[in-house]
């Protein structure tokens, strides 16, 4: 940080102190940031062109080779260790510890690119061996360990500037399943909070039908931490305001060791999951939540038909069959579609459908004006049906046929599940075995600006989405490892930010399911 | 990861066409009893399927929107001119003198290339280019049925192609067969009815009866040729306009793509694939296209899939990709994703590798197309052997995955109003 115009030797230590005209000239340069010219799209080679870009080059260096002025008092010292790899603040720090930093034992602490951002933002300095490092020096020392790359830097730096909240990952900041499913409150500081009322697990996994072997360990786990949880609610029992135990509550392991359902069978998972649970002092409210299952009809996997239910809670001598869902599945997420054309011309069409739903859509029949006239149609057509081609022999015959016979009418929507031999699949299943897992690893976490947001370090919420570093003459992720990667994420999107020697872009890869378009 | 957000597709402006049904398959028994034929005809030409008979390209087109007209954009609607005229009770094409000597031209070259020496050539198209008279009715046998016109193969656009084109005039008139009854050459070339104007020509003759037999293969089309503004009397017979003899037809066909084919065929039964007019079976059809198209498996697959959750694939090959999805179908809605199908094999072949660069390529290409690049992974199980694959029952243990892939803008006025 040399000052140019002092050549002279003997004050070559004391140049970075500036004299009150210096100082006055570095404060009143001027602000300007060069305009950005029209693009030129080839170069032509004459001369103006040349001068044109030199000019806008030297302006380019002028700026960038700006010594950078900042008030003694206003720098935070900090110290960098490296055994830790952190950067200690001897002073307090300023305005940049609501959203930067961490405490150790007391001490306020920053990370290396946190506190890199910092020296380039003139904020702070940093002294190594009782010697302040340089910017240079600070790009050296604070990148080279294998925690930290410049292209995670670049990447921090540019969401920094742009005003987001970026920290660290942790893995052990997602929760696990098995802490979803506890579905505790988000809070830092535990012991503090007595639970006002106690809380009936969440059966998040009991409602799943599919037939694979998940929702048998889920209900393994729902059973286990809701025990637990039992046990600690008999502990807060005596203080913590209760749900009023019911009289006529009988204790659930006799009766309901195979555990209470609706539904006979179909839904039920294997009857040896029920043990653990209601024999573990039990819940204290009459129904037994954990035993009796929902199906879930909003599940991707369209469950089968229910089962009937338990002919001992029907009334009397009801029999009920199995109800099938698919045609209210078929219901969901569909709407009637807005035909073009004016009121009007819509209420005519209307009509001429009601119309025609009368007489059916067949328009024969709908020409057709007696009785005498439709039975003659239809014998006409019972004669005609005699069908002149038969079933052609080269696809029937051979060893694969196909999947439908044309001759036979069936419905749009029985036609769609008959061809539907290609599944899709689940993004949680792993598709194939993951090799090259160390490339891929979630960097940071971003949330939103925290001028509008209100941020607290302690409880950030969840972040805005994960960035994951990545480099642009890199290889572009496979399905396993973006699998992986969303997997160690948890709920929170995953960008991809691809960094082209300090040109950042940024991609995001979701998982999706095309719905089912059935046509009315 | 969150699952990306469903967007609804968006519908076009205006909309000329009517949804009739999304395959070519009757719905109903009532359905399946009133069309005469359930299964298709294909053939297997050079690598390529293509579906000859005009009305079978009407259904396959018009229920599915399969395939791509050869002289279309994409609806075969080939037809030799936009204007239409009556003549004898029909409808005839309106086409200009410049293009009726283009057709004559082609029609000299495909008798030169017969081998036939330049005299007798030039005497048939003289022949040929002779003016019709409206009134002429008699039976003989004129030039029409020259061995020229019957060497040739005719394949005449279906009738109701007509009736779709907006601008054709004579829209509620049916397009009947051509008469049996040829129109013989004019008596006397230098009658004074041959120098009439072509108004006077193509004077509808209203009760001109058609005969009652259809019309075969050989009989001649007829074309109105416009003449010139400024046309004299006197002037050689191909200088003036007047109703003539097409010389040279060409006839539409519907080309499908191979994973149409192959969907047709298997998915829904109703198309045969004729090669070397020998039928081909389900198995062999597998075969064929397998070795024609290097993972026609895996973008089979992914076709197999669009169709069974009713959206329409076309091929994408403007936009970079394999497939564009349409909701119901090109005519109604604006392609909503463009489709890379990419396979996840033990084996490690990609069908199409991605560097950073190419893929932001493609995905500043579809976004300013506005779709959304969606990736579909074929996953193969990893006990599934080649020997497997030669079956198409392999298909039933694939499975699908799709990965929406967006380009997020990290400036601050975009993240107000984008999610990630």
């Amino acid at each position: 940080m040399a000052d140019p115009s002092k050549t002279d030797d003997s004050e070559r230590i004391f140049s970075e102190l500036l004299s009150p005209s210096e100082l006055f000239a570095a404060r009143s340069r001027s602000r300007k940031l060069p305009v950005r010219g029209q693009k030129d799209f080839y170069p032509s080679g004459c001369t103006q062109q040349k001068q044109r870009l030199q000019n806008s080059l030297d302006e380019h260096w002028e700026l960038v080779s700006e010594e950078r002025v900042e008030r003694l008092g206003n720098l935070v010292r900090g110290i960098w260790n490296p055994s830790d790899q952190i950067v200690e603040l001897q002073s307090p720090a300023g305005k940049f510890w609501q959203t930067m930093g961490f405490s150790v034992d007391g001490k306020q602490c920053l990370q290396p690119e946190e506190a890199l951002y910092l020296m380039e933002c003139g904020n702070l300095q940093v002294f190594h061996r009782d010697l302040p490092l340089s910017i240079q020096e600070g790009y050296e020392t604070f990148l080279s360990s294998s925690q930290l790359s410049l292209q995670q830097y670049q990447v921090f730096g540019h969401l920094k500037r742009l005003g987001y909240v970026v920290s660290r990952f942790h893995a052990s900041s997602v929760p696990s399943l098995y802490e979803r499913q506890l579905n505790l409150p988000p809070s830092r500081d535990r012991g503090a909070n007595q639970l006002k009322r106690k809380r009936s697990p969440s059966p998040e996994a009991t409602a799943t039908v599919a037939s694979s072997p998940r929702p048998s360990e889920k209900q393994e786990d729902s059973t286990n931490p809701s025990s637990a949880q039992d046990k600690a609610t008999n502990h807060s029992e005596p203080s913590a305001a209760q749900q009023p135990i019911p009289e006529g509550r009988r204790p659930p392991a006799d009766d309901d060791v195979t555990g209470r359902n609706w539904w006979s069978d179909g839904l039920v998972p294997p009857e040896q999951q029920q043990d653990g649970g209601p024999s573990h002092g039990g819940p204290t409210s009459r129904w037994d939540f954990l035993s009796i299952q929902f199906p879930d009809l909003g599940a991707r996997d369209t469950p089968g038909p229910l089962a009937p239910p338990d002919p001992a809670l029907l009334p009397g001598a009801m029999a009920v069959g199995v109800c099938s869902v698919s045609s209210w599945l078929r219901r969901l997420n569909t709407w009637r579609e807005k035909q073009p054309g004016g009121k009007q011309r819509r209420r005519r069409e209307e009509e001429e459908e009601r119309a025609r739903r009368r007489t059916g859509p067949d328009r024969e029949v709908q020409g057709c004006r007696s009785w005498a006239e439709y039975r003659r149609i239809m014998e006409r057509r019972r004669k005609g049906s005699r069908r002149s081609d038969s079933k052609p022999a080269h696809l029937w015959e051979k060893d694969v046929t196909p999947l439908h016979d044309p001759r036979q009418g069936t419905s749009t929507a029985e036609l769609l599940e008959k061809i539907s031999v290609v599944k899709p699949s689940r993004w949680a299943d792993k598709s194939c075995s993951v090799e090259a897992v160390g490339t891929w690893q979630i960097s940071f976490d971003v949330h939103q600006p925290a001028v509008n947001t209100e941020f607290r370090k302690s409880s950030p919420g969840m972040p805005y989405s994960r960035m994951c570093v990545c480099s642009f003459d890199g290889p572009v992720p496979a399905l396993g490892e973006l699998q992986h990667v969303s997997q160690q994420s948890g709920d929170v999107p995953v960008t991809m930010a691809v960094v082209d020697h300090g040109d950042i872009s940024f991609y995001t890869f979701k998982h999706f399911l095309l719905p089912c378009d059935l046509p009315q | 990861m969150t699952e990306a957000a469903f967007l609804a597709p968006r519908r076009r402006a205006t909309v000329y066409e009517a949804y009739e049904a999304p395959f070519p398959v009757p719905r109903s028994d009532a359905e399946a009893m009133r069309c005469r034929e359930s299964v298709y005809r294909a053939d297997l030409v050079n690598q390529q399927v293509l579906v000859r008979d005009p009305a079978h390209i009407e259904l396959l087109y018009g229920q599915g929107y399969f395939g791509k007209g050869i002289l279309s954009r994409a609806r075969p609607d080939y037809s030799l001119s936009d204007r239409w005229q009556e003549f004898e009770g029909r409808q005839i094409p309106v086409i200009s003198k410049a293009r009726y000597e283009q057709l004559l031209s082609w029609r000299r070259d495909y008798l030169l290339s017969k081998g036939m020496d330049e005299e007798a050539v030039n005497q048939i198209l003289v022949r040929l280019s002779e003016p019709i008279e409206p009134a002429a009715e008699s039976e003989e046998a004129g030039l029409a049925q020259t061995e020229d016109s019957s060497q040739k193969k005719r394949k005449r656009s279906s009738s109701t192609d007509e009736q779709r084109r907006k601008y054709c005039p004579y829209q509620d008139r049916q397009h009947t067969d051509p008469a049996p009854r040829t129109g013989s050459s004019p008596v006397d070339d230098s009658s004074p009815v041959a120098d009439s104007s072509p108004v006077a020509d193509s004077s509808p003759v209203a009760d001109s009866v058609l005969d009652s037999a259809p019309g075969t293969d050989s009989a001649p089309e007829y074309v109105l040729v416009e003449g010139d503004s400024d046309e004299e009397e006197g002037g050689s017979e191909v200088n003036q306009g007047g109703v003539r003899r097409l010389p040279f037809s060409t006839t539409e066909v519907l080309q499908l793509t191979l994973e149409e084919a192959f969907f047709l065929v298997y998915a829904l039964g109703c198309l045969s694939v004729h090669h070397n007019q020998k039928p081909l079976s389900i198995s062999e059809l597998w075969g064929r296209f397998r070795g024609v198209q290097p993972g026609f498996e895996s973008s089979y697959a992914a076709y197999h899939y669009y169709r069974s959750r009713a959206w329409v694939p076309k091929p994408g090959a403007k936009y970079g990709a394999h497939f564009m999805l349409y909701r119901k179908g090109p005519p109604f809605y604006h392609a909503s994703y463009s489709v890379v199908v990419e396979q996840v094999r033990s084996s490690g072949a990609s069908l199409r590798p991605f560097t950073w660069r190419s893929l932001a390529a493609l995905s500043r290409i579809t976004a300013n197309v506005s779709k959304e690049l969606m990736m579909c992974y074929i996953i193969y199980p990893a006990d599934l052997s080649e020997a497997e694959l030669t079956s198409p029952l392999s298909l039933h243990r694939l499975t699908v995955q799709e990965v929406v892939i967006k380009r997020w803008i990290s400036s601050r006025e975009r993240a107000e109003l984008d999610d990630i």
